[in-house]
């Protein structure tokens, strides 16, 4: 039999990082790994893959669809090779995030009180102003510790010199730390030993990190602060992942309507009556959560929750009204903020981006639109997108009529290649392309961030957007010690 | 406990039982088609297990592959199997972190299960009693592995609530459908047989015989699945077992609530208790059947008033 038969099949993709192969073969970090599959019969890889998919079905690992009045099961797709990360490169990554969310933190500590960032012209005013998710409600607000980011997910991409840049800052309510959970479940059930064998760190204490972080931001005249992790509810596509960390830190999984505000308390209903809340994991968006204030048809949130919260009876993370600083317009400025509030030269780069509202770069992204890629600034999901090597003449002067109408909404990047990484397709390794979202935890004590996260992988053959809405899949990460 | 989260798993309580329930009804009157050639039909149940107009009733009463398709997997029948166990799902899914990752997964196991459309339907055609057979078998799944896996809280609590609830009201229901049917039929020859039918919907046959021997009386038979303490499908354990269930719930109650609670449940055990139907009088033991009935949708209702927060 032909033992390198997996891995011959495989063609290097040129002119990007591939996260396996070098053109001299293998790299370091996944020898191990490629030594263990590299005997293996096709057909037993496939029966890995499988497993892995009926794992995940008979779990309930799924989002449903709803269509035409009848629900569908899906899977978010699981490659099962692993995406391998060195203890350097982790090391760079985890300084370079703690760096960032700091600023970004006193960023928003700033935005939302005195702002000397503007005062100072670091960044110009009506671009703050001009933003959606700026909240006034917000200002003036004493949040607990001054925390705003208690859980992050900022997105890394590998660029063809192999270091790696910030796609986004996700600081709202970023999603998908189950899957990091999950895979690495799924993984140590169909690769007995390899984990152990290639000494990957653990992403366990995920869980426990962020009860620990909730809990300190309860009342401290309260001994035992209530928790509780508030939902959508079960048509929310993250569903599975709020009742996955309800379980895991043991706190109750609560919906709007099980909460109640009473005199600028929340309270929940309970079989014995009303019961005090003390802190509050939020998964349901600042538009949404307190009808009163924001949206007033929105029955997601709780009438009054956010007197409450401004009055300091109730924490809620992450605080309202962190959009602000992670509009893909204010993402230019990162650079910036780091500098300015912590006099330090940004550990991890930005890609290069032009702000439209600006003559000079929109009239360079114009000449130069087949090389862009151009984003509105408050979508995301990769929506609102346009590829201009890929687009057609009729979506490019669309966007442009809406770029001239509204040039505050777009920013344009240099279409960056993705780093690519070998996935289980068909019966044989295919290059795909990937990003890397770990999470971040901003707790009294500091911030912590797991070794590993979601690396997210676009299963299309040739594509670059990897979100799961998108035809998106994922794999486990795997951090070396 | 959250009082969505009370309700809900009371719900899923429910479903799982009337599931049970249901499949053991169907089954036995499969069984009992194929004893019974001259006048047999699936109207009866297709009422109880469906929302078909009478005249489509008509159209597929004598047609077993029809009725059990309708009644197991038709998804425009509310009440059909595959219906109740997407609900049950539904109910889980909304309550994950209150029961345990097993029984999630066995229900979610089940559902795959049923939903998996054209295999089942053709299995059913194939041969009906295997796989009615192995849907009981999942619901029994189920069943033992709440007990096994669940923690003794109140989410236990009110899962037996549920369950122990449907099951009165099914073994009343069934009871008078089958009695009455008895009582209908001038020629009692078949007396005999049409009891073991009831026995078997109740999953009660093996008991009586080890109990009564092979008589069959209408009275020994009432004395079964009405009285019994240690039968578990009678009227009398379902009801015992729900007020001990209740009782667990006292130090998590507000106390207006539970004497409130505890009155209602404790006053229907006791009228099942002493109350003697007479097994020859059709009215009597339709008036005590359609009581108990009552007020055990009394005691639905006021967990909704005063547990659930439903008023």
């Amino acid at each position: 039999m032909n033992t390198n038969s997996i891995l011959e099949s495989y063609r290097l993709p040129s002119n990007v990082w591939d996260e396996m192969f070098t053109d001299q073969g293998v790299r370091t970090s996944y020898k191990n790994f490629v030594s263990a599959i590299v005997d293996m019969p096709p057909a037993e890889m496939t029966h890995k893959a499988e497993i892995a998919k009926k794992l995940f079905m008979s779990q309930g690992i799924t989002f449903t669809v709803y269509s035409s009045g009848e629900g569908i099961e899906k899977i978010f797709p699981f490659d099962i090779i692993p995406r391998i990360i060195t203890g350097e490169e982790w090391t760079l990554i985890e300084a370079g995030l703690k760096q960032r969310l700091k600023a970004l933190n006193i960023f928003l500590k700033d935005i939302y009180h005195k702002q000397f960032i503007l005062h100072d012209g670091i960044i110009p005013s009506h671009l703050i102003y001009s933003c959606p998710n700026f909240l006034r409600e917000m200002m003036n607000v004493d949040v607990p510790f001054d925390i705003y980011t208690h859980v992050s997910g900022v997105d890394l991409i590998r660029d063809d010199d192999g270091k790696f840049y910030v796609l986004e800052d996700n600081l709202r309510t970023p999603s998908g730390v189950s899957y990091m959970l999950e895979n690495r479940s799924i993984t140590f059930r169909i690769f007995p030993d390899l984990l152990p064998k290639n000494n990957v760190r653990t992403v366990k204490e995920y869980p426990d990190l962020l009860y620990k972080n909730l809990l300190a931001l309860g009342n401290r005249q309260r001994s035992n602060p209530t928790v509780v992790l508030l939902s959508p509810g079960i048509y929310n596509s993250a569903y599975f992942e709020h009742t996955t960390l309800a379980r895991l830190m043991g706190i109750e999984l609560v919906e709007g309507r099980d909460l109640i505000v009473n005199n600028n308390f929340v309270y929940m209903k309970t079989t014995k009556g009303l019961q005090q809340v003390d802190v509050i994991y939020r998964r349901v968006d600042d538009e949404f959560i307190d009808p009163l204030v924001f949206r007033p048809e929105s029955i997601l949130g709780v009438s009054g929750l956010y007197w409450a919260y401004r009055k300091g009876n109730v924490a809620i993370v992450n605080a309202m009204g962190n959009g602000v600083a992670d509009d893909k317009a204010i993402y230019t400025y990162v650079p910036d903020m780091i500098r300015y509030y912590l006099n330090e030269e940004p550990i991890l780069k930005n890609i290069p981006t032009y702000r439209l509202a600006d003559e000079d770069s929109k009239k360079y992204v114009f000449e130069n639109i087949h090389k862009m890629v151009v984003k509105r600034t408050n979508e995301s999901g990769g929506y609102g997108m346009l590829m201009g090597n890929t687009a057609n003449d009729h979506e490019i002067q669309n966007f442009k009529n809406a770029i001239d109408a509204e040039p505050r909404n777009f920013i344009a990047q240099p279409i960056i290649s993705l780093s690519s990484t070998p996935c289980y397709i068909n019966g044989i390794l295919q290059p795909r392309r990937v990003d890397l979202r770990p999470f971040a935890l901003f707790g009294p004590e500091g911030i912590n961030i797991v070794p590993g996260g979601l690396t997210r992988v676009a299963l299309k053959e040739g594509s670059m957007i990897v979100n799961s809405s998108q035809g998106g899949g994922s794999k486990d990460t795997w951090v070396l010690a | 406990m959250l009082s969505r989260v009370a309700n809900t798993i009371y719900w899923l309580g429910r479903y799982m039982e009337r599931t049970n329930g249901m499949l053991q009804v169907i089954l036995t009157q499969y069984i009992s088609s194929q004893d019974d050639i001259s006048n047999f039909t699936w109207g009866p149940l297709l009422k109880m297990y469906g929302e078909l107009s009478d005249e489509e009733i008509n159209k597929i009463e004598g047609s077993s592959s029809e009725a059990l398709k309708y009644m197991l997997l038709n998804p425009s029948n509310s009440a059909s199997t595959l219906n109740n166990i997407i609900y049950s799902r539904e109910n889980a899914r909304g309550i994950q972190d209150h029961i345990s990752k097993e029984v999630w997964q066995c229900l979610n196991d089940f559902y795959h299960f049923i939903r998996d459309g054209n295999k089942i339907k053709e299995d059913t055609l194939a041969d009906p009693v295997s796989t009615i057979d192995q849907l009981i078998r999942n619901g029994l799944l189920f069943t033992g592995t709440v007990d096994n896996t669940m923690v003794r809280g109140e989410g236990f609590t009110f899962i037996n609530i549920g369950k122990f609830l449907e099951r009165a009201i099914h073994t009343s229901d069934i009871t008078r459908i089958k009695m009455n049917e008895l009582y209908n039929d001038k020629n009692d020859t078949f007396d005999s047989m049409k009891l073991r039918y009831l026995l078997n919907s109740l999953f009660g046959f093996e008991v009586y015989l080890k109990t009564y021997k092979g008589t069959f009386t209408k009275k020994n038979v009432l004395d079964l699945v009405l009285y019994n303490p240690n039968f578990p499908h009678s009227i009398l354990y379902s009801v015992e077992r729900l007020y001990k269930y209740f009782c667990r719930l006292r130090p998590e109650s507000l106390p207006e609530n539970y004497e409130h609670m505890e009155f209602l449940i404790g006053k229907t055990m006791n009228n099942v208790k002493y109350t003697l139907a007479n097994e020859n009088d059709s009215k009597s033991l339709n008036a005590f059947l359609s009581q108990t009935r009552l007020e055990l949708f009394d005691i639905s209702n006021a967990f909704n008033k005063y547990y659930f927060g439903n008023t």
